[in-house]
């Protein structure tokens, strides 16, 4: 039973980077593909089309940290369980979180070409979105602090 | 590149088409559409090209018979199994034109509809049989362009008649368009707007209504009917769209 919660454990203490990449990669890839798109149809202004696709990689960059915060000198049956939920749940949301993030900044993308003025105020839901993602990395870190080590 | 990407690189790199009748170019050429259209899996261009085709007058100009198309309608609607919102987009289609057949087979002096399901689509055939000489069949509650179609018809006015029914196929794409941001679905509503934009763009008062002329002569002499228009017929809302030939 010990060795399945320290496998646990290590799963937690990973996951947020894991799960953080894979929100990373696929908003990115989503904003990109956007972004490429746009650029095929506009005479100028690809930089802040690349610029915002590339909002999702902070998720990652959360991750790191949530994993970095949840490090113990060793691994073992009584932090197990809870670098295990902390880490699955954190990492979970910032892959949903990225993904979605993805599919926003694309909309906003496409929504600011034929309207350009709407750019700014387009970013909204996403920057609503990243700050989602930046509670599950405050909280991760609070409650990072109570796992007996 | 994976599907829901190719979509959004593609919806994203077709500009904006802005509302029907706001602008006198077309944004982007038909060269540049297929350009990018040319993102699409071979079998998605097909479907594509046969929604078109079913749609755009040129495309059901080569039939005789009104069945013919009907047939072909249902056959289009069959391959779109896929894709329901673009079914019943063609189904609304072919809807509109029964109407507009119907006005104008009324309009000509017919007192009843006849055998519609030879001529006619979809689910108003009875109520326009049943309401025959109701100026919008009784429909007029839940659409009442018909009774401003009838309206406009009654005055020979066929500009403003052109203009509502593009209108009405406008809205109809647009309240299928609201459901499809980055999609299979959302492609084919662009290209059919652009092609309603396209013809739109094209469009000279003076030409067409000299054309116009031309067609009712040639209809009412009862020459080279079938060639020039199908004005009686089912597909008869876009013979006016198509003064000046269809590119799609």
């Amino acid at each position: 039973m010990n060795e399945f919660v320290v496998a646990l454990g290590w799963f937690g203490l990973y996951a947020p980077v894991a799960l953080g990449a894979i929100g990373s990669a696929w908003g990115c890839a989503l904003g990109g593909s956007a972004a490429i798109g746009a650029m095929l149809d506009s005479e100028g202004g690809y930089g802040r089309f690349i610029g915002v696709s590339l909002m999702p990689s902070s998720q990652v960059i959360y991750g790191i940290v949530i994993m970095f915060s949840l490090q113990q000198p060793s691994v073992d049956a009584a932090n197990g369980a809870a670098l295990f939920g902390i880490g699955l749940l954190s990492g979970s949301t910032m892959l949903f979180t990225g993904i979605r993030q993805g599919e926003v900044l694309a909309s906003a993308i496409h929504a600011s070409k034929a309207k350009p003025e709407i750019f700014g105020i387009s970013l909204a839901p996403a920057a609503v979105l990243e700050g989602f993602s930046v509670f599950a990395l405050v909280f991760a870190l609070v409650l990072a602090g109570t796992i007996p080590s | 590149m994976s599907r829901p990407h190719q979509y959004i690189a593609l919806m994203t790199s077709l500009p904006h088409l802005g509302k029907l009748f706001s602008r006198k170019e077309v944004p982007i050429s038909q060269f540049r559409l297929k350009q990018r259209l040319a993102m699409l899996v071979p079998e998605h261009v097909a479907l594509l090209r046969e929604m078109v085709e079913v749609t755009a007058w040129a495309g059901v100009a080569k039939y005789n018979q009104d069945i013919e198309v009907i047939r072909r309608a249902n056959q289009v609607i069959a391959d779109l199994k896929d894709y329901p919102d673009l079914q019943n987009l063609v189904g609304a289609r072919m809807e509109t034109r029964t109407l507009i057949a119907a006005l104008r087979r009324r309009a000509r002096g017919q007192d009843t509809a006849g055998d519609i399901q030879s001529w006619g689509f979809g689910r108003w055939c009875s109520q326009i049989k049943a309401n025959w000489s109701d100026p919008a069949f009784g429909l007029g509650h839940f659409m009442p362009w018909v009774s401003e179609a009838h309206r406009l018809m009654q005055q020979d006015d066929h500009i403003a008649m052109e203009r509502l029914t593009l209108t009405e196929v406008f809205r109809q794409l647009d309240q299928f368009g609201t459901r499809h941001e980055f999609d299979f679905e959302a492609v084919g509503i662009y290209v059919l707007r652009w092609v309603i934009v396209e013809r739109w763009s094209r469009y000279n008062d003076d030409d067409a209504r000299k054309r116009l002329q031309s067609l009712i002569s040639s209809a009412l002499n009862g020459t080279d009917v079938a060639e020039n228009i199908a004005s009686t017929q089912v597909f008869s809302t876009d013979n006016s769209l198509n003064f000046e030939g269809v590119t799609s």
